[in-house]
């Protein structure tokens, strides 16, 4: 039996794409006041963004409840006997612990592995779909937990953020906290950290950052995959992508969308990479 | 949403229960919050240690009513209160105690009174109370939960829904009354802590106390951007802090006003709250032998706690240090003008040396700063060309790791702070802000202070010049003229945005044409415009 690969859908892998390599997406929420949206299920990601920026109701997020992970657990019961569940950084979300407190909901004998992938989005997704991709070809769960803990260390995630306002509204800054109340306008660049969000550096405009990422990307000598995301920015991104193509003709590079959830504490006009190091 | 008519007085104790088991989650994250009134950094812990205290005593209360818990409550936080806000706290639960005196059980309507009650009490407890604090989370509280009873007969969830989003809104807003906490970008610590307890009582009651045990309380950001603490207080001398000093008086008819007076020129953040068989005494004094001296001519003394604030602020400083990005190192900066100070330590300095054009500071003023400064790896930035020697000279005077930047503009500076790499080492960041310096032009518009000829162009005393990275570029009568003129002799295609720092003899508006001047000539350029504030120099522009 294959092992079931489930994330969240802050690892920007939709829902379409999951079901064809065989990962689960469970979403998370996005609040605008009392509207509910699953992400990228009941809310498409142009029309997250239209509301995010025209919009006057400041969104929230939710993690998933236990019982959205014990349904999809018992599910998969049926057809295998063991899972891993790759999360986001469980310091910025209780996905992690609602994939946990869910374990003990399983009625049917299956291993249920969960791992705090203390990342986000592409820097969680490109892990996960190496871990899809080594059970279709037959790895066992602990082969697998091996795998994704490994692959973790490789992957480097960082992001051009055009205003820290959304990281510091949805509570989620972390060590960027710094950062915050300058005199002067600057455009920060950050990573996650140990699952926290941290500051790399400081530039003064958007063409700056994106030359930041490309030379941040230019850096690493051996790349297994990249992956290219934004949140309003497709043009921007799509030009990075395609230098970045120039410049590693044989490295696959995902083009994407950051998930609204995401998107919530990232605002508009970011751009990220990830870098997923060869071994 | 979970219905909640009222509760009884053991459902009392278990919500404070679980609203002390909420806080102690973050206890040290409220720690680390703390500047006010003296940075002693032990809020949090204070706070809990205070509910905990409470706590003990609502499991001795004589019956199960909601008043006899509540009192008990309020007699075991008085017992047990540590710290300014943990007798804050203290008075707060008197004040609900008093509130529901009598009751049976506890509806929605008993509790917003009861808050209202002790929102009172805790003014009532200080001599000199100050806004921005827990006082001011707790009176919003109050107050909202207040309008509510008003409006209808609201159930008890609900008045903890309202308490705890108006604590919240609250909290984030004050550093916008208390300019200690805005200069440091922090919210209170007492207020956040309040609000804590107000959010993990309301977890009780809509049925997730179980829940909790995964989560953890959510640390308010300040609404308020924060301002750099002026350069003033980086180098003058520490207050000296002194002791903190507890006791409990007891005796018969003990008059906390009369005991008040008695102590108040003693020490600073006095605080005296009890009734009349047993008093709560809190103090900073720099004597804490004569203000135990004067108490036991009182009543009798008790639970007597002394601590030395100067270690408690060390620590304190320690702690900082952790929460800071995990670079350790420290930088100092030359600057001329608030306006720049600000602009400088909002970017993350740590010490500002006053000093610039005609005011170069000593080596013994920047090696002071270095010395200041919590951490042994040091990078400074001297900001102007005839400091930089100065600075590289302290290299020789101290133990610490001390890199120079030799910016010698104030705009290679900024450019130099900006380009810091928050993972690497002081080495690499030296190299780093080294690379940032040619990327970024200066342009400073200043008045001739003699009459000359440079470069064949003559110049009279007190006209306007212009220099284009130190070197004369213009001169006429108007400093925005000189400006506009100085600047086209640059070339800035491929530049993209252009600060112009106004002086102290500059008004905002002749600033704001100025760059009005620079948009209209090229429009690809961003501009903005920052009071610096600096001496001399009409204007400081960086073109980058």
């Amino acid at each position: 039996m294959t092992v079931k690969i489930i994330t969240d859908s802050t690892s920007d892998i939709t829902a379409e794409e999951g079901a064809e390599l065989g990962i689960t997406v469970i979403p998370l929420t996005v609040m605008f006041g009392r509207e509910a949206f699953l992400d990228r299920v009941t809310i498409t990601t142009d029309e997250f963004y239209r509301r995010l920026t025209t919009g006057d109701v400041f969104p929230t997020t939710t993690q998933p409840a236990p019982s959205v992970f014990a349904e999809v657990y018992n599910k998969l019961a049926d057809e295998t006997d063991e899972i891993l569940v790759i999360t986001l950084s469980a310091k910025l979300s209780g996905t992690y612990q609602s994939a946990m407190s869910a374990i003990e909901m399983v009625q049917k004998k299956c291993r249920i592995e969960v791992i705090d992938s203390q990342m986000v989005a592409m820097g969680q997704g490109l892990v996960a779909l190496a871990a899809a991709k080594a059970s279709r070809e037959g790895a066992k769960l602990d082969e697998l937990i091996d795998l994704v803990r490994d692959a973790l260390t490789r992957s480097h995630w960082i992001t051009y953020f055009d205003t820290l306002k959304y990281l510091a509204k949805g509570g989620r800054i972390g060590k960027a906290q710094g950062l915050l109340g300058s005199v002067l306008s600057f455009k920060p660049i950050l990573t996650v950290k140990e699952g926290e969000i941290s500051p790399l550096t400081r530039l003064r405009s958007q063409a700056a950052g994106v030359e930041y990422l490309y030379n941040y990307v230019t850096s690493f000598q051996r790349i297994e995959e990249l992956a290219v995301e934004h949140t309003t920015l497709p043009d921007e991104a799509d030009r990075l992508a395609e230098r970045l193509r120039t410049t590693f003709p044989d490295v696959n590079i995902r083009r994407s969308i950051v998930s609204p959830v995401l998107g919530v504490h990232g605002g508009p006009n970011a751009i990220a990479v990830t870098v997923l190091e060869a071994k | 949403m979970k219905q909640t008519k009222f509760i009884t007085g053991q459902d009392f104790r278990e919500m404070f229960a679980c609203a002390t088991a909420w806080l102690e989650k973050c206890a040290s994250d409220v720690d680390a919050l703390n500047v006010f009134p003296v940075p002693d950094g032990d809020t949090g812990t204070n706070m809990l240690l205070t509910m905990n205290s409470s706590m003990e005593e609502a499991y001795r209360a004589p019956d199960n009513s909601s008043s006899a818990v509540a009192q008990a409550m309020a007699k075991g936080a008085l017992m047990g209160a540590r710290g300014n806000s943990g007798v804050i706290l203290s008075q707060i639960l008197r004040g609900l105690a008093q509130g529901i005196a009598g009751k049976e059980s506890l509806t929605g309507a008993d509790f917003a009174i009861a808050l209202q009650e002790a929102s009172v009490m805790a003014y009532k407890g200080l001599s000199n109370p100050v806004e921005g604090t827990i006082l001011t989370v707790t009176k919003d509280a109050a107050a909202a939960v207040g309008k509510l009873v008003e409006e209808g007969d609201p159930d008890l969830t609900e008045v903890f829904e309202i308490a705890v989003q108006a604590a919240n809104e609250s909290v984030a807003n004050t550093p916008a009354l208390l300019p200690i906490l805005k200069e440091s970008g922090v919210v209170d610590a007492g207020g956040q802590g309040f609000y804590t307890i107000l959010e993990g009582a309301l977890h009780y009651l809509k049925g997730e106390a179980e829940q909790i045990r995964f989560r953890k309380p959510q640390m308010i950001t300040s609404s308020v951007p924060m301002t750099g603490r002026p350069p003033e207080l980086i180098a003058a001398d520490e207050e000296p802090f002194g002791y903190c000093t507890e006791f409990m008086l007891k005796g018969e008819k003990l008059n906390t006003e009369k005991i008040s007076s008695r102590l108040e020129k003693k020490g600073e953040s006095l605080i005296v709250v009890g009734d009349e068989s047993t008093a709560r005494v809190h103090i900073h004094t720099l004597d804490p032998g004569n203000v135990i001296h004067i108490a036991t001519g009182l009543g009798t003394v008790h639970q007597v706690s002394i601590r030395n604030m100067d270690e408690q602020h060390r620590d304190f400083l320690e702690m900082q240090k952790d929460k800071a990005p995990a670079v350790d190192m420290a930088i100092v900066a030359v600057v001329d003008g608030a306006g720049l100070a600000e602009v400088f330590t909002s970017l993350g300095v740590t010490a500002i040396v006053p000093g610039g054009q005609t005011m170069n500071p000593s080596t013994r003023d920047i090696l002071q700063a270095v010395e200041s400064v919590a951490s042994d790896k040091v990078i400074v930035l001297p900001n102007n060309k005839n400091i930089v020697l100065t600075a590289e000279q302290v290299h020789t005077l101290t133990e610490k790791d001390v890199e120079i930047v030799a910016t010698e503009t104030i705009p290679q500076g900024v450019a130099a702070l900006l380009a810091l790499d928050y993972e690497a080492n002081l080495e690499t960041n030296a190299s780093i802000m080294r690379q940032a310096i040619p990327l970024v032009n200066t342009v400073e518009i200043t008045r001739a202070v003699r009459s000359t000829q440079i470069n064949n162009i003559k110049i009279k005393k007190k006209q306007a010049i212009g220099l284009l990275d130190g070197e004369l570029a213009a001169v006429g009568s108007s400093p925005t003229d000189v400006l506009h003129e100085t600047l086209s002799k640059l070339d800035v295609s491929g530049k993209e945005i252009v600060t112009i720092y106004f002086g102290a003899d500059t008004d905002q508006a002749e600033a704001e044409r100025a760059s009005a001047m620079v948009r209209e000539e090229h429009h690809q350029l961003q501009v903005e415009v920052v009071r610096g504030g600096q001496a001399h120099y009409n204007y400081i522009v960086s073109i980058e």
